[in-house]
């Protein structure tokens, strides 16, 4: 008998008196192995039916896209409002019959009351001479007899509230030489409306999203779970606990999920790109050089997350669920 | 170890495959079920393996009350029991190797204590040069020695076996009861179903009869001449 013989007969020397815990102190590096064998098998299994599970990654990825597009319009719409606030504005346009003179001197008084931070006049002349630039019709507007445009006066509230504005704007209207009152910052206050109203479609989308993603993972997950019935029961039968059945389909969620995830990040790229090339001409007429921003690594890691956690939980739920079904 | 006591199985369909069996295995104890086909000796393993439970009677086996056991608890009392299938139940889509290390696997061996012992199971059934193969490239009686060596590898406080010779030749049968006696030297409790009459004749069990579910007789071994 050689050496190496002896010493598996020792190895297996039969011990009724044995520690039941022996071997369950495995050290972290040993369950790291063990672990990154599991996800490697869970990988490997994904990969023998390579058609499904891209439907299924690319119905994840989607579904994640949704809300996380929502979400990414509605930051960059926070954004833009952002660079706006503070810039609220009301015009009074004046009677035709209000002198330029007069009309400095009502912009005097204005400037006296403490609810006005700001306020300047402008005449009908300054305000043709600003279109003219603008519009780049000086030539034609040279020809014009007669000046169209009245006198007005922008000021700026103190408190950029929109109660406070609307409050300002309704005792202005009041004064006799004040033909309308406009304030400039309505556009502004409807913006943030429509903001709000994404976002509570995006959180809305988000629970769909994530219950429709516990479906469609935990149906994925139940197939598999059917597929490898025989293997499940093998394992019982010798003394595997549940969770040690379930344990690869618990990877096999988490890997849709992340995978899912990166893929959704991916496919927001392009929209992004899709989108900022359509924005630039829009922006131009608005001479404005806002970009649609991409989530930045923060927000793509979120989704990448966020994808692996549903996954990662559907497929416990689902398995846990089916295994327990399984019963020699 | 392992007691019935009045215990009765009847299955869903009312079929009764076990009236009444009362007996008691204790540890070091090595003893033969037999009986013809179908008289329940598979049936018997099953309730200690917790796969199906008694109808009527207590059943309590390595500590464990058989009648009322949580899932987890199944689980544990497996654990703690090498069993040998009649339909060998491997895994097909892993190598030899890989099934008989499945139960070490389960309780978390470290990969290197879990090679030793693997090995050194194979090597007892005499298939360490199988290690690779997959369970359909094996023949009937090399399947089973598989199940024998997954069954014996984690050391278990009992072991089960239904009808582990059925497919071996004489000399191999010896081979596999060597290996039980060896278990049973260090204190398991080893409970063995088999229609094996030479066989039983030449070991000298304890032997348990079953007829019709019915407990026939309770053979002790015969005094040593
Ligand atoms: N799952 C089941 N449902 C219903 N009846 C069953 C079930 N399993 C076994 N039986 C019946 O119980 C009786 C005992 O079966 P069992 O498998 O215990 O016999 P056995 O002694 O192991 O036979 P064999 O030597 O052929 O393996 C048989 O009549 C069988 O038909
Ligand atoms: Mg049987």
């Amino acid at each position: 008998m050689n050496a190496t013989k002896r010493r598996n007969d020792n190895a297996n020397q039969p011990r009724v008196k044995r520690n039941t815990r022996a071997g369950q102190s495995a050290s972290f590096v040993d369950l790291v192995k063990l672990h990154r064998r599991i996800a490697r098998d869970s990988a490997s299994r994904l990969l023998q039916t390579p058609a499904s599970s891209l439907v299924t990654l690319f119905v994840v990825a989607v579904a994640l896209l949704l809300p996380a597009l929502l979400f990414g319009l509605n930051s960059n719409l926070a954004s833009l409002l952002a660079g706006f606030q503070n810039s609220a504005q009301v015009t009074l346009y004046l009677q035709d019959s209000v002198s330029e003179a007069d009309g400095e001197e009502i912009s005097n008084d204005l400037l006296t009351r403490n609810d006005i931070e700001n306020a300047y006049y402008v005449s009908p002349s300054q305000a043709l001479d600003e279109f003219g630039a603008s519009s780049g019709l000086e030539d034609l507007l040279t020809e014009m007899t007669a000046n169209p445009l009245p006198g007005a006066i922008v000021l700026t509230p103190s408190d950029v509230s929109s109660v406070a504005v609307d409050e300002l704007a309704r005792q202005l209207q009041k004064l006799s030489q004040v033909d309308v009152v406009q304030i400039d910052s309505l556009w502004l206050q409807r913006l943030a409306a429509i903001s709000n109203l994404v976002s509570a479609i995006g959180r809305v989308l988000a629970v769909i999203v994530i219950l429709g993603l516990f479906f469609v993972v935990g149906n994925t997950i139940k197939l598999a779970i059917e597929n490898r019935k025989a293997e499940i029961l093998v394992i019982k039968l010798v003394g595997g606990s549940d969770m040690y059945a379930a344990r690869p389909f618990l990877y096999t969620g988490l890997l849709y999920g992340l995978g899912g995830g990166v893929l959704a990040t991916l496919l927001q790229g392009i929209v992004l790109a899709t989108f900022n090339s359509n924005l630039e001409v829009l922006m131009r007429l608005y001479e404005s050089d806002f970009q649609l921003r991409g989530f930045g690594l923060m927000s793509s890691l979120l989704i990448i997350v966020a994808g692996a956690t549903v996954g990662w939980t559907a497929a416990l739920m689902a398995s846990l669920r089916h295994i327990r079904a399984i019963n020699p | 170890m392992i007691k019935f006591d009045n215990v009765s199985k009847r299955y869903a369909d009312g079929q009764e495959a076990l009236s009444d069996i009362s007996f008691e295995v204790s540890r070091g104890e090595f003893a033969f079920i037999t009986g013809h086909s179908g008289a329940g000796k598979s049936t018997l393993l099953n309730l200690i393996l917790a796969i199906q439970t008694p109808s009527s009677g207590q059943l309590i086996a390595n500590g464990v009350n058989l009648n009322r056991v949580s899932t987890s608890q199944i689980a544990r009392h497996r654990r703690q029991i090498g069993t040998v299938f009649q339909n060998h139940q491997l895994l097909h889509d892993r190598s030899v190797y890989d099934n008989v290390a499945l139960p070490l696997e389960i309780c978390g061996y470290q990969p290197n204590d879990a090679a030793r012992r693997v090995r050194a199971a194979l090597d007892k059934v005499g298939l360490l040069n199988k290690e690779k193969s997959f369970p359909d490239a094996l023949s009937g009686g090399e399947q089973q020695r598989v199940g024998i060596a997954r069954a014996v590898v984690n050391r278990p406080s009992i072991i089960l076996a239904d009808e582990p010779t059925g497919n071996l030749d004489p000399a191999l049968s010896a081979e596999v009861m060597k290996i039980f006696q060896q278990f049973q030297s260090v204190g398991v409790c080893l409970l063995v179903a088999s229609h094996d009459a030479a066989l039983i004749e030449r070991l000298n069990c304890r032997t348990i009869v079953l007829e019709g579910g019915k407990l026939l007789a309770d053979q002790k071994p015969r005094p040593q001449a």
